[in-house]
């Protein structure tokens, strides 16, 4: 924190304190009507014994033992949570990895890199639903263009979202296909902040693309790597619709591509084809769903700010 | 000295092809499966299934007739622009208001109201909908504009916070500095000098919430009953599911959801893509 | 001449003012449903029961599946809702009766419920006390739709036994056909693909033997049933785990396909997408020859009364009334569905042909028995069969796993 810069005290200090106070109340006042309030209740019921859809009685950490210790709950618990933190590293490395160099490669203004900055980001303006279903039917595995491009060289029909080797990453793959143009764009955003001069100057000292890439811009882009980083993070563990659309609710095939987001909405709502709800359950998972994403995030955002350098 | 000079501008020039190459195949990938559901709305039920990828046999409109007749279809398009608008505008300022107390000024509780704010975006809020439902129920807002806008705005603050404080922290104390000297007013101050240059992430703030706004169905299908408050995705969803297995009809419906945001952002797109990199200029 | 007109005048008048006054003393209720496609059906027969009851205006409010749970809940926990709520049957039903968001019929708010036979009645009425909460819409039929024109072609009759099963399907797959439709990408039918190909290998002993408490599924029979549909892979198309029930219903209808395991709900879609289509709809093959063909059977749901609704005199009136033969006889010749209300004809000729199945059907096990509580049955043999199916797990895991799973709640499981 860089403390010395900060606007110190002056005279006044209550019309100072009001003016922060008024700036900060109507966000403050909208969040603890619908988004505090409203989940402290449903965490609440975390606590409790459900027969049927009204809680029957206080039951303490009961809930919270059966999802992370009693066989089948704790068993789609940690598959669950095993494919939150897949999709993270993969969307880590795969999606914001491509963002990288997508973002280097326009960051040279070459011919056309307007055009298709524009294009980049065109599938983001888009809902899952028609993300998740242009996708099935691309992936299907006897009309499916991926297939039948596949067949051209002799290699038979994969039934890319039927099998539980392949469903996870090719329901990833559309989410990259879906979510690359914002941090494509963030990245750029963030590496267009980097002065020419230092490009240039590290240029003339003979850097090629790689260092320059590496020992530059990387470092200059921390705040930007930052968003980018703990949006993923929290996207990944809250990951819902995309999985839902291609895999549905119970994340087909047998649990291959079921996450925390799932899991919890699943056994909360129930679905009308496996039967019942459970709000205390559901609740316990979406509790510790909070834990995970509040906990991790706010270690991470300490870690990453202090590698920020101020521009 | 001029052979090497040339050696390094023909790798130049390789490298560059090499790019341009791979930014071109990326653009196909992004583009194709977009040029894929046009078309598949001009389709049958069975052309979809037997030829999914080619060109449909006649360019016929009889689907899209089907979802402008049967629908309310300009209704359920202006409630959604309404709502869409109305909310990322409270987002934008509710949003910039906090973020600018908490990166420009210095007060006990700030760090705290910040960790607030993050927490609220950790968790979906489709959890609590019970409750929410409830609430809104004792405030009057259930099946009106005001709570589903209500709702966007207070899912979309946590991250539009977290966006505008990390981007508003990053501008330059002195020209506040010498504004204060001026005698300038916070309000002046925040208004006249420090938001002019905040541009790039009101415009990543506004996209990133308008489109997850424009396409949600979840929210409306649970507080919105009445027809003629549905929004667009509610409304073609409702009815699209009438047609469950008319995949034709199906993508119609999906196309025509997503024309109005997709031609809105390519007009714009421009002043987006220029808005965020404007940072540029240093 | 004026005389006429004037009288035509004051007669319109009066029956304007009719139309008023019954307009400001309707009732205006609605009903809520995820049976999006059969708006059109139930708005005509909606306008015939507003016919016979002018002062009561019904509005069709329809919901996607996969968030109708959500929304009713949801609804219902907030006092508000629709007047008259379609649900699920079983232990679905059950959690909003627990917590007392149904109103209770009986037989003097709902007379109609004596049109409904015993084993309909159980499909919508508490198990504690013994009440009806939703009255029986419609009971559904799972086996094998056939298509007639692709044996033809191929010169086979259909089959009756698993034997024959075998043999017709080789000799489909050699003409080229894909001898069955179906694959495994659709979560929760392939809970009713297994109901189909198991239950003729099961038999009611196994059912009643399950339900008294003498077996669990761990029993030899349920295993080497679901033995049975690892011989199935052969038949489906390549790629069939990722092969969804709507892919499947286009492979039949399209004659790629030559059978397809289905329910009777699907007969009037198929219809609709492809009105050349000449299908019959049999029983699934039977172990041996001479056996008794088997169809699975289970009610699907019922018409509830929210019991916060503020119309609930004329909620339960619709009730009612969706009870009668006359609303059963429309219900079936319009959606293809068997109503289950004594003495409904059954115009349609396949769907009287189901019907005929129905008499010596098996319960679709699962759904009747272990949806009450979690884990339900459901969600333990949806995420493993497709795992079975890949060979990844045995039968006898599958059978294990879902004993197990049971044991949590169902007694007679417990320490077996």
């Amino acid at each position: 924190m860089n403390n010395g810069r900060r606007h110190t005290k002056k005279a006044f200090p209550w019309r100072r304190s009001l003016w922060i106070a008024s700036l900060l109340a109507p966000a403050l006042v909208v969040m603890v009507l619908l988004v505090l309030w409203p989940l402290l209740s449903a965490f609440r019921l975390a606590f409790y014994e459900f027969n049927g859809l009204q809680p029957t009685g206080f039951i303490g950490f009961e809930n919270f033992r059966k999802v992370l210790f009693e066989q089948p709950y704790s068993g789609w618990t940690y598959n669950a949570l095993k494919h939150n933190i897949i999709a993270f590293v993969a969307l880590m490395v795969f999606e914001n990895g491509t963002a990288f160099l997508l973002a280097y490669a326009l960051l040279k203004a070459l011919p056309g890199h307007r055009i298709h900055q524009v294009i980049v980001f065109l599938p983001v303006v888009l809902s899952a639903v028609i993300v998740g279903f242009l996708w099935k039917l691309f992936l299907h595995p006897l009309f499916g263009l991926v297939n039948q491009t596949l067949a051209l060289v002799g290699i038979g029909a994969i039934p890319w979202l039927g099998n539980e080797h392949t469903a996870l990453g090719s329901v990833l793959f559309a989410n990259v296909w879906h979510w690359l143009g914002f941090p494509t764009l963030v990245l750029l955003a963030g590496m267009q902040r980097v002065s020419k001069e230092v490009i240039e100057a590290a240029r003339l000292d003979g850097a090629g693309d790689y260092v320059l890439m590496t020992k530059i811009i990387w470092p200059l882009i921390a705040p930007s790597v930052t968003i980018v980083t703990i949006l993923t993070f929290i996207g990944s563990f809250n990951w819902f619709e995309i999985p839902y659309v291609m895999a549905g609710l119970t994340g087909s095939p047998g649990g291959a591509t079921d996450v925390l987001g799932l899991y919890f909405y699943r056994t909360a709502f129930g679905s009308t084809t496996t039967g019942i709800q459970d709000f205390g359950q559901g609740s316990a998972l979406a509790v510790m769903m909070f834990i995970i994403v509040a906990g991790v995030t706010a270690i991470a955002l300490r870690y990453l700010r202090r590698r920020e350098i101020e521009l | 000295m001029s052979a090497t000079a040339h050696r390094g501008q023909s790798g130049e020039l390789l490298r560059n092809g090499a790019i341009q190459l791979m930014l071109g195949l990326n653009a196909i990938i992004m583009i194709y499966p977009l040029f894929v559901m046009v078309m598949s709305s001009f389709k049958t039920n069975a052309e979809i299934f037997s030829s999914p990828f080619a060109l449909p046999a006649h360019f016929s409109l009889a689907n899209a007739e089907r979802v402008w007749s049967e629908t309310n279809f300009v209704r359920y398009l202006a409630n959604s622009v309404g709502i869409t608008v109305a909310a990322v505008a409270l987002i934008l300022l509710f949003s910039t208001m906090a973020a600018y107390a908490i990166a420009r000024y210095q007060f006990r509780l700030s760090a705290l109201v910040l960790m607030f704010f993050l927490s609220g975006m950790t968790v979906p809020l489709k959890l609590a909908i019970i409750p929410l439902f409830i609430q809104l129920d004792s405030l009057g807002l259930v099946d009106s504009y005001a709570g589903l806008v209500l709702v966007y705005v207070a899912m979309g603050i946590p991250s539009a916070v977290f966006i505008m404080t990390g981007f508003l922290r990053t501008l330059p104390r002195e020209l506040e500095e010498s504004a204060r000297m001026d005698g300038a007013s916070e309000f002046r101050i925040m208004r006249s000098i420090m938001l002019p240059l905040a541009r790039p992430a009101f415009v990543i703030v506004a996209i990133q919430n308008a489109v997850p706004i424009w396409n949600d169905f979840f929210f409306p299908l649970v507080l919105i009953t009445s027809d003629n408050l549905k929004t667009l995705p509610q409304g073609l969803t409702v009815f699209v599911g009438e047609f469950t297995t008319d995949w034709g009809v199906l993508f119609t419906g999906l196309t025509l959801a997503a024309l109005p945001i997709t031609l809105l952002y390519t007009v714009l797109s421009k002043q987006f893509i220029s808005g965020i990199t404007q940072g540029a200029i240093k | 001449m004026s005389r006429r007109r004037i009288g035509l005048a004051l007669a319109a008048a009066s029956f304007a003012w009719g139309l008023a006054a019954s307009a400001a003393h309707a009732t205006d209720i609605s009903f809520w449903t995820w049976r999006q496609e059969d708006k059109a059906a139930y708005n005509e027969l909606f306008a015939d029961f507003t016919k016979e009851n002018p002062d009561i205006h019904v509005k069709f409010e329809s919901f996607p599946d996969e968030n109708y749970p959500t929304i009713v809940s949801t609804a219902l926990a907030a006092g508000k809702g629709g007047d008259v709520i379609h649900t699920h049957a079983y232990g679905w039903l059950e959690q909003f009766v627990k917590a007392g968001y149904f109103e209770p019929q009986d037989l003097t708010t709902v007379p109609s419920l004596a049109n409904q036979p015993a084993d309909a009645l159980v499909a919508g009425t508490y198990r504690a006390d013994k009440k009806v909460y939703s009255l029986p819409f419609a009971s559904q039929t799972l086996g094998l739709f056939i298509n007639k024109d692709v044996f033809a072609q191929a010169g086979l009759t259909p089959p009756t036994t698993w034997d024959e099963f075998i043999t017709v399907s080789k000799a489909l797959k050699e003409k080229g056909f894909y001898p069955l439709a179906n694959g495994m990408g659709t979560s929760w039918f392939n809970e009713m693909f297994v109901a189909i190909f198991t239950n003729p290998f099961l038999g009611q002993d196994f059912v009643g033997d399950l339900t008294s408490g003498k077996t669990t599924f761990k029993d030899p029979r349920y295993v080497a049933a679901l033995g049975k549909l690892l011989e199935l892979r052969d038949y489906m198309p390549p790629g069939f785990e990722g092969i969804d029930y709507e892919t499947a219903g286009q492979l039949f209808i399209t004659g790629k396909a030559a059978m397809l395991a289905g329910g009777s709900f699907d007969i009037a879609t198929y219809r609709t997408q492809n009105p050349a289509i000449n299908m019959d709809f049999i029983a699934p093959p039977t172990a041996k020859a001479g056996d008794t063909p088997q169809v699975t059977k289970f009610f699907d749901g019922g018409y509830a009364v929210n019991a916060k609704s503020a119309n609930k005199e004329a909620a339960l009136k619709l009730v009612n009334w969706m009870g009668t033969k006359e609303f059963g006889d429309k219900f079936s010749a319009l959606l293809g569905n068997i109503s289950p209300i004594k003495g409904v004809v059954i115009k349609d000729e396949l769907l009287a042909h189901v019907a005929k199945l129905n008499e010596t059907a098996m319960p679709h096990i699962n759904v009747v028995y272990f949806r009450f509580e979690k884990p339900t049955g459901s969600e333990l043999l949806q995420g493993d069969i497709t795992k079975m199916m890949s060979g990844s797990i045995t039968p006898d895991q599958l059978a294990a796993d879902l004993t197990d799973g049971l044991a949590k709640w169902y007694k007679p499981f417990q320490g077996k």
